[in-house]
């Protein structure tokens, strides 16, 4: 079927090794925690963890068989990462392995079927008009009544019959394609045309206005979801895309002018945001009130010290909501500074090949794809561990591929898939591995030659 | 653009390296104050989830245990349990939840945890069986001498318990055998409970008069009375200006420098004689004289070398230091340093103290450090660490030690201390005070107390028993009549035990 490539199958065994060991690494972390917390292994959820191990297994085997040229180290990141997180959500309350592993399954699943629909990179270039309304239109659904539902004092959830998801989640990928293909296509036009104010060289009104609907739409999504995690990261993830896509320095400053407003106006306007700076600030004076969750946190952590607790031997279940938002403290209490550092530079390593994989690639929208798609990981995880452990203040968001919470997993899977194809195609053009027709070619080839030999026998017939 | 994509992983970086920086801080810079914060219980919930170590006296008794909760969604995997109630209450203290722990579970808490770095490093090997690593910590104290103790403070004919103190130590260690504080508590009563009763306890507890969770051997300090006059005496020979040879005229009264209010003897009673019958009749004069005649700077210097003014170096926590005064106290108030010199006045003395020195007597002159701990071992029983015995203080020369010997065997044999002829004709020494308290407005109060040792020839224990003065009958009472035969039945049942070891073992 496909050339033999020995690059490939060399990139491909590195990848499976290195599963298998992310892999090894979360059975023993399993076994020692279950050990640490209940003094045996519980043999019901055996079979979970098999599960989720075995499924990313089958992630790399997709990888082979769809993707085969894609950077080696993405998925066995984000299978420590999630091996790690599993481990955490299952030792917290056991109770969530069966669902954890389903939304493996899920997510796994819709991983190997992103690299299967989407072969090549340009399927996802021509429809940036649809992806716009796609993200509009996930991202504003929680507003709607009857399906809108409201926890933890952010309207970011919708419920349709038994399923609850976050439909923030997937709208952030649909705005990085808009916004990739967008960029793509008029970032030279935005950068050449500009206009003169004084000695600033800005760009012209009608190119400005995608930084403004940025802008727009991360007020709209405050204001409606109050959703500050969110909103943050998506206006963020617009002025960096701009910022690369049309070299342009004067993006970014107005991108932060903006943001300052913003952050200014929503300051003033939402007293959940004052009190949240004002925890940042000093936790301690609302100890009984709002800084309660922080303080554990630290806590937390100052438990854990260098070593940490050992897993199961922390008092995690301390901080409210540690297995959602919170769960990088758990890690930092049960595997101490030692396993925290190790989750971040997990994270630095996913950064460091998404980037990577944006500087390899030729064409503008994968580059700026890329760079959106890094951009989303690398900050989600900053602004949720730096709020967790207030370097920045605390904004509610899950913490990529080690939260609980199937929509996070999901979404962070689909956006892995993307990289890898971005990555995958790359490596094809530039040789590395041989361009073979795609599956969706090959049947395409296929249906091309029947009609062909229809066509010439049709031809022969009437001929005759 | 790959120059932005750049630029931007440099940025990422930045950022990653902030949190790393913030990490570092928190786990490792702030860890001691964040971990030591009260709200934060994570590291006792860690010590309750885990096994902690016995407390073991000299001869084999459980003092403290962990005792597992055989509850499935128990918070807290153990709780600790004290064997021998309120015996042994001021000594291991208590390990609780909410209210933390005091002495030798404070003290070597990170032992009975296995904690300590000796612990963990040895501990290594076991890193996945997941084995207990607690330590042990057995004491130089007996249980059964302790017992002992406290049915001598039981008075014979009402059947209470008075309040006092019995400390018996080895002089030529330091290491205490029995140190008994009447009134004292139950550590189980606050180890177990919800934490309103616990609440309830500590209040009853801290309102309770004689303040029972203060061991009155070692944190209190009470007026000595002539009991003092063993350190009088002794810095009077070191400094020559008194020998065995020095007669007093027998007298009434004496009015000291810078009054004109005279100093009386007990009862007001005529006093006098050679050194060896001032002492054992425990006349004031003479030694009102010795502290004036050595004046101030000469009386502070001794009572510094006998460790006065310095916290008692026990291996528990929280021991106070007697007092005496300093020279600046003295130099404008010479009769305040005659009255001290026979045990009144400014003078307070920590009961443990006392013992100190009376064993520093038996011991040559040197007073050696006070403890409780004998051995720490590993979970496998080997020896952790091994308490040696350390010289304190040295304040008076061999011969002076044996001068007072004599001087203490008389107050024994023919003065104020007969009460303390010991059973099969061991020879004790001793000396004995009854500390008038005379606070204005207040009925007459003193305490009764008598320190020694036996035997006197090669003394094996020393003794201090102090008696407050709680009520008429004790403050009407001498040291000599009320606090001889606590000593007397302690020290024989010592011996009788001591005797039994030899023999053959009655000891587990």
């Amino acid at each position: 079927m496909s050339t033999p490539s020995p690059l490939a199958s060399a990139r491909r065994s590195t990848e499976l090794g290195l599963v298998v060991m992310a892999g090894a690494i979360t059975a023993a972390a399993y076994t020692v925690a279950s050990l640490g917390k209940n003094a045996e292994i519980p043999p019901i959820i055996l079979p979970f963890l098999g599960a989720t191990l075995g499924l990313l297994v089958v992630a790399s085997v997709a990888t082979r068989l769809f993707a085969r040229g894609a950077d080696a180290t993405l998925l066995p990141l984000a299978a420590l990462l999630h091996g790690i997180g599993y481990v955490m959500i299952t030792r917290l309350d056991d109770r969530l392995a069966g669902l954890q592993t389903t939304w493996t399954f899920i997510a796994i699943a819709a991983y190997v079927g992103v690299l299967v629909v989407v072969q090549r990179t340009t399927d996802l270039a021509h429809r940036t008009w649809w992806w716009f309304g796609i993200g509009a239109a996930l991202l504003l659904l929680p507003l709607v009544p009857g399906v809108g539902r409201t926890f933890g004092g952010a309207r970011i959830w919708v419920s349709i019959g038994p399923i609850n998801f976050q439909p923030g989640e997937f709208a952030k990928i649909a705005l990085a394609l808009f916004f990739a293909g967008y960029l793509a296509e008029r970032r030279e036009l935005i950068a050449t045309n500009t206009w003169r104010v004084g000695f600033l060289r800005l760009p012209e009104p009608r190119y400005l206005l995608p930084i403004l609907l940025a802008w727009g739409f991360s007020v709209v999504v405050m204001v409606g979801l109050k959703d500050l995690g969110a909103s943050l990261l998506f206006f963020a993830l617009f002025v960096v895309m701009l910022w690369v896509a049309t070299e342009r320095t004067s993006f970014l400053v107005i991108g932060l002018l903006l943001f300052a407003g913003a952050a200014y106006i929503a300051w003033r306007m939402f007293g959940n945001v004052q009190t949240r700076v004002a925890i940042w600030l000093d936790p301690w004076p609302q100890y009984e009130g709002r800084g309660y969750q922080i303080i554990q946190a630290m806590f937390a952590l100052s438990n854990g010290g260098i070593e940490g607790t050992g897993l199961g031997l922390g008092s995690p279940n301390k901080i409210p909501e540690v297995k959602n938002d919170f769960i990088f403290a758990a890690i930092g209490e049960e595997l101490g500074l030692v396993g925290a550092t190790a989750v971040l530079i997990a994270f630095m390593l996913i950064i460091g090949a998404g980037l990577r994989i944006a500087i390899r690639a030729e064409r503008p929208f994968e580059k700026i794809l890329a760079t959106g798609l890094t951009t989303i990981i690398g900050l989600q995880a900053f602004i949720i561990v730096g709020g967790v452990i207030r370097v920045v203040p605390l904004t509610g968001i899950t913490l990529p591929f080690v939260s609980y919470g199937g929509s996070s997993l999901l979404a962070n899977y689909v956006l892995l898939a993307l990289l890898m194809r971005i990555s995958d195609s790359t490596a094809r053009r530039l040789g590395e591995v041989p361009d073979d027709l795609t599956l969706g070619e090959r049947f395409e080839a296929r249906f091309a030659r029947r009609r062909a030999r229809r066509g010439a026998k049709l031809a022969a017939r009437a001929s005759r | 653009m790959n120059t932005r994509i750049r630029r931007l992983a440099v940025g990422l970086l930045v950022c990653y390296l902030a949190l790393f920086v913030q990490l570092n801080l928190l786990q490792v810079q702030r860890e001691e104050e964040l971990t030591s914060d009260p709200r934060n219980d994570r590291q006792t919930i860690r010590d309750f989830n885990r096994p902690r170590g016995d407390i073991i006296t000299a001869d084999g008794v459980v003092l403290a245990r962990s005792v597992r909760i055989d509850e499935p969604d128990a918070e807290l995997k153990y709780r600790r349990e004290y064997p021998t109630g309120s015996l042994f209450g001021n000594i291991t203290g208590y390990f609780t939840f909410s209210y933390g722990s005091t002495q030798l579970e404070r003290e070597y808490s990170d032992v009975l945890a296995g904690t300590t770095r000796e612990q963990q490093v040895k501990a290594l090997g076991d890193l996945f069986t997941g084995q207990d690593v607690s330590g042990s910590v057995v004491l130089t104290m007996r249980a059964d001498v302790q017992q002992a103790a406290r049915d001598a403070l039981v008075d014979p004919r009402t059947g209470l318990e008075r309040e006092g103190s019995v400390v018996v130590i080895d002089p030529s260690t330091g290491a205490v055998i029995a140190m008994y504080s009447s009134p004292t508590y139950d550590p189980n009563q606050v180890v177990t409970g919800s934490n309103q009763d616990v609440n309830d306890v500590f209040d009853f507890l801290n309102n309770y008069p004689g303040k029972p969770l203060l061991a009155n051997t070692y944190q209190e300090r009470y007026m000595p009375g002539s009991a003092f006059k063993v350190i009088t005496t002794g810095i009077a020979l070191e400094n020559g200006t008194i020998s065995l040879d020095s007669r007093w005229p027998n007298e009434t009264e004496w009015t000291p420098p810078q009054t004109t209010d005279p100093i009386q003897n007990y009862d007001g009673s005529s006093c006098g004689g050679s050194l060896v019958e001032v002492f054992f009749r425990s006349c004031n004069i003479p030694f009102a004289q010795m502290a004036v005649d050595l004046g101030p700077e000469a009386m502070v210097a001794g009572t510094k070398a006998w460790g006065i003014g310095e916290r008692l170096p026990i291996d528990l926590p929280g021991p106070v230091a007697s007092s005496f005064g300093e020279v600046d106290d003295f130099t404008e108030a010479l009769p305040l340093l005659a009255i001290g010199g026979f045990g009144q006045g400014n003078d307070v003395m920590v009961p443990l103290h006392m013992a100190m020195v009376a064993a520093t007597v038996a011991n040559g002159g040197r007073m050696m450090a006070p403890h409780v701990v004998d051995v720490t071992r590993y979970q496998d029983d080997t020896v952790l660490d091994r308490t040696d015995p350390e010289v304190w203080k040295t304040p008076i020369s061999p011969t002076t030690a044996a001068t007072l010997n004599t001087l203490m065997v008389g107050v024994v044999n023919n003065g104020t201390g007969r009460q303390m002829q010991l059973a099969n004709g061991i020879q004790a020494a001793a000396k004995t005070g009854t500390a008038q308290l005379n606070a204005a407005g207040e009925p007459e109060r003193s305490h009764a107390w008598i320190i020694g040792f036996a035997p006197a020839e090669q003394p094996r224990y020393a003794i201090a028993v102090m008696l407050k003065g709680t009520n008429d009958e004790i403050s009407a009472g001498t040291g000599g009549r009320l606090a001889g035969p606590i000593a007397k039945q302690v020290l024989d049942f010592v011996f009788a035990t001591e005797a039994n070891t030899v023999a053959g073992g009655a000891q587990p």
